[in-house]
């Protein structure tokens, strides 16, 4: 029945003799921002008039395109599990060759060929997120806090914290995604990326590479609030922008959320200090849109010029400024001030993926880890992860 | 065609062809896809006979969702009839500003069950827990959706609350059957309010209370709308009722005909179970 009502709305006639382009995306956050950015276009190309698609529950609504054979001219979304499902599906244009790859930072590139394990270039990096911990820069003046650089620097500031009475993290773990920040952090860090390259080949386990990651993760629990299981994400932004924790493990994306809690928030941010050598430290910088093209869209040409339109220093400028957000396009800066301490990493591509983007969704890796972290068996909790594994590639 | 039956045949035919598309199709669509690899988007997939039902019986994760939804559904039930037969009994009674009470009551039907777990959740995870410190109560003073062990009783509790008021409102149509004569018969050879529950109203209203029951067992047994506003099957997987387990696992897992073959058991087993209650139900019907 959806697939019936689906086709009848999305029917893509050019009656007024323009190339209609269909831009499917997935942020609702960044719908107004594009529709302007395609107004422009739009207005400057007489011959193409490019449409922004952007539903609710967009990867399941896409999914359900794929299977009807009804795919987008383009398609925006994030290097995540399903961009690897649909790329390894060959649905997406092979861009390896296209002029749209010179610009961007090769560090992204590389990071898509990991995420889906192939050669082609499928997707067109543009936005990336971070993931660290944010901080309180008022609260941590008040104190006379630095910011931790090491690991033991960490527990000791927090330590700290919690001895004059406050809340050194705000946890929101009712959400199950949020207990997989801290493991999206220290995995990557502490084991690295390959680990998933070689547990698709079964020539490693979560068991023999995973426990410091979840020894330090249970550790960070000690310096939580009294209800660290019964707050989620939304809880959280309010209750960290009303200044009740010192420090909350969270992404870039959830600084717009906070500021309209409470403008006046200083919000700083650094990366996660996963060990106590600070010059290895990478920060967690995933890819949080990438453009796509349909391989049957006989419009290759004008989806092209759009995205290059996209990736001009102007208009991704506007983007990444308006989401928080970094650019994937070299030489184009983020100046907002709470994320200022991330620029040099960024800058110097000392950065790093995020563990889950290699983790089958069907894995389930966030209930996973949210239940570890209420029982807090480790060796249950890594049995627990190669055996999921282990099932869902059985079933594939 | 007869004349006089024209009109039937309008009614019945595009209502079997309506239900054929939309409802057998896809129901034979599914358990064909439960013998494949699908993925749910991919232009490919392979036969593999009964691989998926196999993997179904060795995957805890179902197992674990079976006594989930079992658990639920079984208190679920029994509370919503004692509470909805207890209401209905009050509102059948003549007391002042019935028909106030009445709706009062039915309003929880009204709500969307999406709406009515939102709210909850709020009052789960920012007011009790205050009431819970005022009152120096430990085991109300945090969050109880985000404890393994609690979590369920948070999901029955709105559960109930919003399934007594379509009980209510057929246990009240079911007191309303009763000719009030038997009541007078019965006051003048003095029997008690006890005795008269369990000798007139009870079994008199034995049919609706077999409906009750199936209706309230399947639609606790299909389980999912307040669990994913209450606690998204979380933490861990403590509240992952089975038709969570077929969304998630499906289609955001990407693991269609396995879920698939999920939802074929899942539907045998619910058919099964109504089946049997009826049956046992209905005996008890006209035992009396």
């Amino acid at each position: 029945m959806m697939a019936v009502l689906l086709s009848s709305c999305t029917s893509r006639d050019s009656a007024n003799g323009k190339v209609q382009i269909e831009f499917f995306q997935n942020k609702p956050e960044a719908k107004a921002t594009f529709d302007d950015l395609i107004q422009t276009f739009n207005a400057a190309h007489a011959d193409i008039q490019v449409t922004q698609v952007n539903p609710p529950d967009a990867e399941t609504v896409l999914k359900t395109r794929v299977v009807k054979n009804d795919i987008p001219d383009i398609m925006a979304m994030g290097a995540t599990d399903t961009y690897s499902t649909l790329a390894q599906s060959d649905i997406f244009t092979d861009l390896t060759d296209s002029s749209l790859v010179q610009t961007i930072d090769p560090n992204y590139i590389q990071m898509l060929k990991d995420v889906t394990g192939m050669d082609e270039v499928t997707g067109i990096p543009y936005a990336t997120n971070a993931n660290g911990i944010m901080y309180n820069k008022t609260l941590f003046n008040e104190m006379g806090l630095d910011v931790p650089k090491t690991w033991d620097e960490l527990i000791a500031t927090a330590q700290q914290i919690k001895d004059a009475g406050k809340i050194p993290f705000y946890f929101t773990y009712k959400d199950d995604w949020q207990t997989n920040l801290p493991f999206n952090a220290l995995g990557p860090n502490l084991v690295g990326i390959d680990f998933y390259l070689e547990r698709r080949e079964n020539k490693v386990t979560f068991k023999e590479k995973y426990r410091e990651v979840a020894e330090k993760q249970l550790e960070l629990m000690k310096y939580g609030h009294s209800d660290n299981f019964g707050k989620a994400y939304s809880d959280g932004n309010r209750a960290f922008a009303n200044g009740e924790a010192f420090m909350y493990i969270q992404g870039t994306w959830a600084i717009p959320e906070i500021r309209k809690a409470n403008p006046n928030v200083d919000i700083g941010f650094f990366p996660f200090p996963t060990g106590n050598d600070a010059s290895q430290i990478k920060l967690v910088n995933g890819i949080d849109s990438l453009f796509t093209i349909a391989a049957d869209t006989p419009n290759r040409a004008q989806a092209e010029e759009f995205i290059a339109f996209l990736l001009e220093p102007e208009n991704i400028g506007r983007y990444i400024d308006e989401q928080t957000l970094f650019s994937a396009v070299e030489g184009v800066k983020q100046d907002d001030p709470a994320v200022q301490e991330l620029m040099p990493y960024i800058e110097q591509g000392k950065v790093i993926d995020f563990a889950d983007h290699y983790i089958p969704a069907a894995v389930q890796l966030n209930s996973i880890v949210q239940s570890f972290l209420q029982n807090q068996n480790i060796d249950n909790y890594l049995d627990t992860l190669d055996k999921e594994w282990d099932k869902v590639a059985n079933r594939r | 065609m007869n004349k006089r039956m024209a009109p039937y045949y309008w009614m019945t035919v595009p209502a079997v062809v309506l239900f054929f598309v939309f409802m057998t199709l896809p129901a034979i669509q599914g358990i064909y896809y439960s013998f494949t690899n699908y993925n749910g988007f991919g232009k490919q997939y392979d036969f593999v006979g009964f691989k998926n039902y196999f993997n179904l019986f060795r995957d805890d994760n179902v197992g674990n969702a079976y006594w989930f939804t079992f658990k639920f559904a079984i208190v679920v039930t029994i509370l919503t009839n004692i509470l909805s037969l207890l209401i209905a009994l009050g509102l059948n009674a003549k007391i002042k500003f019935r028909n106030f009470f009445r709706g009062i009551y039915f309003l929880p039907n009204i709500l969307s069950v999406l709406i009515v777990g939102y709210i909850f959740n709020y009052l789960f995870s920012n007011v009790f827990p205050i009431w819970g410190q005022n009152l120096g109560i430990n085991a109300l003073s945090t969050n109880i959706l985000g404890s393994e062990s609690l979590a369920w009783i948070g999901i029955v509790i709105v559960a109930v609350w919003q399934s007594v008021a379509l009980n209510t409102i057929l246990y009240l149509a079911g007191l309303q059957t009763i000719s009030p004569t038997l009541y007078e018969a019965s006051s003048i050879d003095g029997a008690g309010k006890w005795r008269e529950f369990w000798s007139i109203t009870f079994p008199l209203i034995a049919p609706f209370f077999t409906i009750n029951m199936v209706l309230a067992m399947k639609n606790s047994l299909m389980v999912f709308d307040q669990i994913v506003a209450l606690t998204n099957g979380g933490p861990g997987r403590a509240t992952q009722s089975i038709s969570h387990l077929i969304y998630t696992g499906g289609f955001e897992g990407g693991e269609y005909a396995y879920q698939s073959a999920n939802s074929v058991i899942y539907f045998i087993v619910i058919a099964v179970i109504s089946i049997l209650q009826i049956r046992f139900l209905q005996r008890r019907e006209m035992d009396l």
